[in-house]
């Protein structure tokens, strides 16, 4: 590595005496550690898992599927990941109302930002859709991407599944321990949710796009050009496939919602895998680099998301230049 | 519940949808109202951002956008403007050239006439004034000749008269005059 050999060319000496017999030994272990200090992080993250690995994993309990319920009013329940919604959906309101506030046309600041993250985002969605259809869906896709990447991002934050309460039964004994906040999307009722939401409005674009007697002959009619006894086979091939279509249809909000799901659970699972293998004081650098991993799920999963169901719409309302057949 | 057990179940109990679906709902707490509230939860999270961030933004962008558009259009206009200026102004300076050229020569011409006219004027002038001083020469000489005839005969006749010691008559001063002076002019 560059930077490990100038370091060792010019502060090297400093910290070695060369006139020890030991030295060469002792500066060659020194040199291979200032030339790959992964490898130092490496070795001190396994000898801190090490411990655990040996001890078993008694006492550990893994995250529920389902999200603690905090607040159960009969008729209303409230969730620690609901409560996580509230908060990111909170944060990013204040920021975006601090960012639009006193919006200029030479922006500065947190306008800035905003504007790069809609421009970019815009920009991404007018390749897959055309700028009109990205443009009108905007709301939908932008609100979608931002609202995962940040509830993803979130949940990796300290306190977020650490810091709850314990559940006390009659007889006065701890029942089990409830977090306060748990990642949004580590909810199956948010995936789905987003997932229900996006198909509501990917069946109402649809239809406006195409008027409901289009929606059908996009899903069943053959719309190519061909001639005799090809044509017809191919009227009746997609007919077929239409309902294949419909199926495929069907499962997209399904495959949306486990998807995302599966993810971010897993993801917390793992983080909190992690932090009991390493133990009460080192818990913290056994889940280090899976926090690295966890930030880019977290941005991964937000775009797949985003980028699949921009797909899909765009597969059903956008048409390109001149094309006005299907 | 363990993920593989629940995974295990939920294959066993693959002999209906309704079971699987019920499976699902059970393991993963999916709950009417909860789902109901996410769902509520996301809509006003995106009805405010829209209104707070996307509204606003894309409208700045737009107005940026059409500015920048603007501010191209005017550019274009104010290079042509200035082209056309620049041809105009070149246009005009040739025609000022032309003209100040046709001036200036018509100014030449004027004055070169006007020289000539001047230096005819100066020399027939000149002329007339040699000749005027010729004359006015020429009548002096005459007269300071005559006049020095007259004393000429008047200093012989008084010589004459003072050396002879006579008088001399009219008819002799004439004659002696006329002889002295044809023997000086001679």
């Amino acid at each position: 590595m560059r930077v490990g050999g100038n370091f060792q060319e010019k502060n090297l000496p400093i910290f070695l005496p060369v006139s020890k017999p030991a030295a060469p030994a002792v500066r060659a272990w020194l040199h291979g550690m200032i030339r790959r200090p992964i490898i130092l992080t490496l070795t001190a993250w396994l000898a801190c898992l090490a411990p655990t690995l040996a001890a078993g994993d008694g006492g550990h309990h893994s995250l529920p599927f389902n999200a603690p319920v905090l607040v159960d009013l009969g008729f209303f329940k409230i969730t620690n990941s609901m409560v996580a919604m509230w908060l990111v959906a909170a944060v990013i309101i204040f920021f975006a109302q601090l960012a639009t506030r006193r919006i200029s046309l030479v922006p500065t600041g947190l306008q800035n930002l905003f504007e790069t993250v809609v421009e970019g985002l815009q920009d991404f969605l007018a390749t897959i859709m055309g700028e009109k259809l990205a443009k009108e869906t905007f709301w939908f896709f932008g609100s979608i991407f931002i609202f995962i990447m940040c509830a993803n991002w979130m949940g990796l934050f300290p306190m977020v599944g650490t810091v709850g309460h314990y559940l006390v039964d009659a007889s006065g004994h701890h029942h089990s321990w409830v977090p306060w906040l748990r990642g949004a999307n580590a909810d199956l009722n948010m995936t789905l949710g987003l997932a229900l939401v996006f198909f509501a409005m990917w069946l109402y674009w649809s239809v406006k796009a195409n008027g409901p007697g289009g929606f059908l002959a996009h899903i069943f009619l053959y719309q190519g050009e061909g001639k005799g006894l090809m044509k017809a086979m191919l009227i009746v091939i997609f007919f077929l496939v239409g309902f294949l279509e419909i199926v495929s249809i069907m499962i997209r909000p399904l495959t949306l919602t486990f998807r995302l799901y599966g993810n971010i659970y897993a993801g917390e699972s793992l983080l909190e895998l992690m932090l009991f293998m390493g133990g009460k004081w080192f818990g913290w650098l056994a889940a280090l680099p899976f926090y690295f991993l966890e930030l880019m799920v977290g941005a991964i999963q937000a775009l797949v998301f985003t980028l699949l169901t921009a797909v899909f719409t765009s597969l059903m309302c956008h048409h390109e230049e001149g094309d006005h057949g299907h | 519940m363990e993920p593989f057990l629940f995974l295990a179940e939920t294959g066993a109990a693959s002999g209906g949808l309704a079971e699987v679906a019920e499976n699902l709902q059970k393991q993963f707490g999916i709950h009417g109202q909860l789902l109901f509230s996410q769902i509520v939860g996301f809509l006003v999270f995106a009805f405010l951002l829209k209104k707070f961030a996307f509204g606003p933004i894309q409208q700045m962008l737009e107005q940026r956008k059409l500015r920048i558009a603007e501010g191209e259009e005017k550019l274009k206009r104010i290079e042509k403007q200035l082209a056309d200026s620049e041809a105009t102004t070149a246009a005009a300076i040739a025609k000022a050239n032309e003209e100040a050229v046709r001036l200036i020569n018509e100014a030449k011409e004027g004055a070169h006439a006007f020289t000539e006219q001047k230096s005819q004027e100066a020399i027939a002038h000149a002329q007339q004034i040699l000749a005027k001083a010729e004359a006015a020469a020429q009548a002096e000489r005459a007269q300071i000749s005559a006049e020095l005839k007259r004393e000429f005969g008047r200093l012989v006749a008084a010589t004459t008269a003072q050396v002879t010691g006579k008088v001399l008559t009219a008819d002799d001063q004439k004659r002696i005059n006329e002889e002295a002076l044809a023997k000086v002019e001679g």
